[in-house]
């Protein structure tokens, strides 16, 4: 009960565990899509930025294009008017270049608003007025070509004043203006985008800087619990120490006291008994006395009755007598059996608690020599039973002496003792190793037993198969309690009328201290 | 001058005091036997009321002493016994049940002078009891000398 409490208080509970792993990945995924949206809105919006700068200095262009193109009619008619005062014949070359660069500023100022309905339908205004304008330039030449300055000069006046100018100049400023919406359209686009871009960044930056708060305090939240867990655990372990050790005391107590009670029940039923059989003597003798005085008593002669009771034993009984004195004998016959039958148990018993208190001495056993010392005092009963006992090879192991001795000779003389009648029998004992432990086996060609007994003949005072062989049922129990004593098990493997073979592992290098320490 | 030994025998088994008693008698050994069915009435008379066994001083005594006893344990009534100037030399033979190896070494350590495993086989036990009884008259019980 007590180790169950420690067990469940320390630390974390799986469910709890489970969820902070969850909540430690969410905070991780989260902390991922941030970046993510980060780097992608930052990316957007500098694209977006840089296609609002690109806007911006777009319109810019197409001012300068407007100024531009105005710059050179204005170019165009002051250079006219130039050469009609000064004759310069220069002002007259300026003049030519400068129409004849009005058409390709308005044709790239057209190809520059062409994605703007608004300023198309502007430049479309624009050029018929500079077609006009430029007609009359044309004329303006022509007339300076003759060499008739004075109409020149009448035209360059009217076209100076004329509504040509007017239109292109309305046109221009119509441009302008739209440009200059443009531009504030524009720039303010990108400065949105801008601010967007920089307060998407702050925003971001800050909700990482937020989770990765998070996971610290969850970190270390967690890192406080199992810092907990950890001494709780230390504790457990040092209570679990002190637990085991006062179980440990307890049962050799109560091992102890099993022994002690064994030991003086198998006593105390001994002093009972040696009265039982002592008096049942007596009374056979005494039995035997009075079934001779009645003998003597009826085969004397009426005529001389001779109390004499030391007659010749040899007084034969006749009828009614004779069958009491059968009873009486039969009876004490059984009473004596019996008391011999419990006196052997109790011996038994007495046995057994005197081998579960003996110390065992682990020391180098050459087990090949030991098992040859017992066939060697088993020889009779084998040649008896016409049996050959063939020994293998066998791994020598540090173990205690004297249980070893008990082990085999227990296993050989049941083998022998269980053979089948009439077929020779075949004892072969074999060994190996394995991982530390050496493995024995004992096979017989003998009667075998039934598996449904494979357990019970193992227990105390039980036997199986056919009862013709003397024996308490003892045997194969001490074996298996000396084999557990010495760190090992034992097992069955039979077959009724095939044979049967036990097998022992014992641990090839057996360890006192593990054991001897519960004495 | 030779002074009639008395049998001391604290048993507190009735059956086995006379049987013990029965086959001592068989073995042809006449001797007087005083019985103690306890611990506390044997001491009472061996070591006497003030317990310096005084009492028995100059009496030629034997002991016949089972183990188990119901109100002591015979080992204390030995040790008390061999350490007790005036008991001392009074031969005791210890008769119980037990075969331990352990509990005789002990007794035999406490000086006992022959210990005695009661078997349930009667033949045996009849036996060792006249055995006894040869061997009580053979042996030299050291009498009356102060």
């Amino acid at each position: 009960m007590e180790i169950l409490k420690v067990g469940t208080g320390i630390g974390v509970t799986p469910d709890l565990r489970r969820r902070r792993a969850l909540w430690q990945i969410l905070l991780f995924a989260a902390g991922l899509l941030v970046l993510t949206v980060i780097s992608a809105g930052s990316v957007y919006l500098v694209n977006k930025a840089r296609d609002d700068n690109a806007s911006v200095i777009h319109t810019i262009e197409v001012e300068n294009q407007v100024h531009a193109l105005l710059l050179e009619i204005r170019r165009a008619e002051s250079s006219a008017s130039g050469f009609l005062l000064t004759r310069v014949p220069e002002i007259w070359t300026d003049h030519q270049a400068a129409v004849a660069a009005i058409v390709p500023h308005l044709d790239r100022l057209a190809e520059l608003t062409r994605d703007n309905p608004v300023q198309a339908e502007n430049v479309n205004k624009l050029r018929p007025a500079i077609e006009a304008r430029r007609d009359q330039f044309a004329r303006e030449m022509n007339f300076i070509q003759q060499g008739d300055f004075a109409s020149a000069t009448v035209l360059v006046r009217e076209a100076a004043t004329g509504n040509t100018t007017g239109a292109i100049r309305d046109a221009a400023d119509a441009m302008l203006r739209e440009e200059q919406r443009l531009f504030a359209l524009r720039s303010a686009n990108a400065n949105n985008s801008q601010t967007l871009a920089a307060s998407l960044t702050g925003v971001g930056s800050g909700l990482v800087v937020v989770l990765a708060l998070l996971s610290i305090w969850l970190v270390r939240r967690s890192a406080a619990i199992r810092d907990e867990a950890e001494a709780r655990l230390r504790d457990a372990n040092l209570n679990l120490e002190a637990t085991v050790d006062e179980r440990t005391a307890d049962l050799r107590e109560a091992n102890n006291e099993i022994q002690r009670f064994a030991y003086i029940v198998s006593h105390d039923l001994r002093s009972p008994l040696v009265n039982i059989m002592g008096f049942t003597s007596e009374l056979e003798e005494l039995g035997s006395d009075i079934f001779r005085r009645i003998g003597s008593l009826t085969h004397v002669p009426a005529d001389g009755p001779s109390l004499a009771t030391n007659e010749p034993a040899g007084i034969a009984l006749e009828g009614p007598d004779k069958q009491l004195s059968q009873d009486f004998s039969e009876a004490l016959g059984f009473i004596k059996s019996s008391i011999g039958k419990m006196d052997r148990l109790i011996s038994a018993i007495l046995n057994l608690t005197r081998e579960g208190r003996r110390e065992f001495e682990p020391v180098r056993i050459d087990t090949g020599e030991l098992i040859e010392a017992i066939v060697t005092t088993v020889a009779h009963q084998a040649a008896e039973a016409e049996a050959v006992i063939r020994v293998g090879e066998l791994p020598d192991i540090v173990s205690d002496r004297l249980a070893l001795e008990q082990i085999f000779s227990n296993l050989i003389d049941n083998a022998i003792k269980y053979l089948k009648t009439g077929v020779p029998g075949e004892i072969v004992l074999r060994g190996r190793t394995k991982l530390g432990y050496a493995i024995f086996e004992i096979s017989d060609n003998g009667r075998g037993i039934d598996p449904k007994d494979h357990q019970r003949i193992f227990d105390l005072f039980r036997r199986a198969g056919l009862q013709d062989k003397p024996g308490q049922g003892i045997g194969l129990a001490h074996v298996r309690a000396l084999v557990r004593r010495l760190g090992g098990t034992m097992s069955v493997s039979s077959e009724l009328n095939v044979g049967s073979t036990f097998t022992i592992t014992l641990p090839i290098k057996w360890n006192v201290s593990k054991r001897n320490a519960e004495q | 001058m030779t002074q009639p030994v008395t049998i001391i025998m604290i048993e507190d088994d009735e059956g086995h005091a006379r049987l013990i008693e029965r086959n001592i008698r068989r073995s042809g050994v006449n001797n007087p036997i005083l019985p103690f069915r306890n611990g506390t009435d044997a001491t009472h008379y061996l070591f006497g009321a003030d317990g310096s066994g005084l009492v028995q001083k100059g009496n030629a005594l034997l002991i016949l002493l089972d183990l188990n006893l119901p109100d002591m344990t015979g080992i204390e009534i030995l040790r008390r016994i061999k350490e007790n100037k005036h008991l001392k030399a009074s031969p005791v033979v210890v008769l119980t049940t037990t075969d331990d190896s352990q509990e005789i070494k002990r007794c035999y350590e406490l000086g006992c002078n022959v210990y005695i495993t009661k078997p349930v086989n009667y033949e045996n036990f009849a036996n060792a009891i006249r055995q006894l009884g040869l061997f009580f008259s053979v042996i030299q019980v050291p009498s009356a000398a102060t």
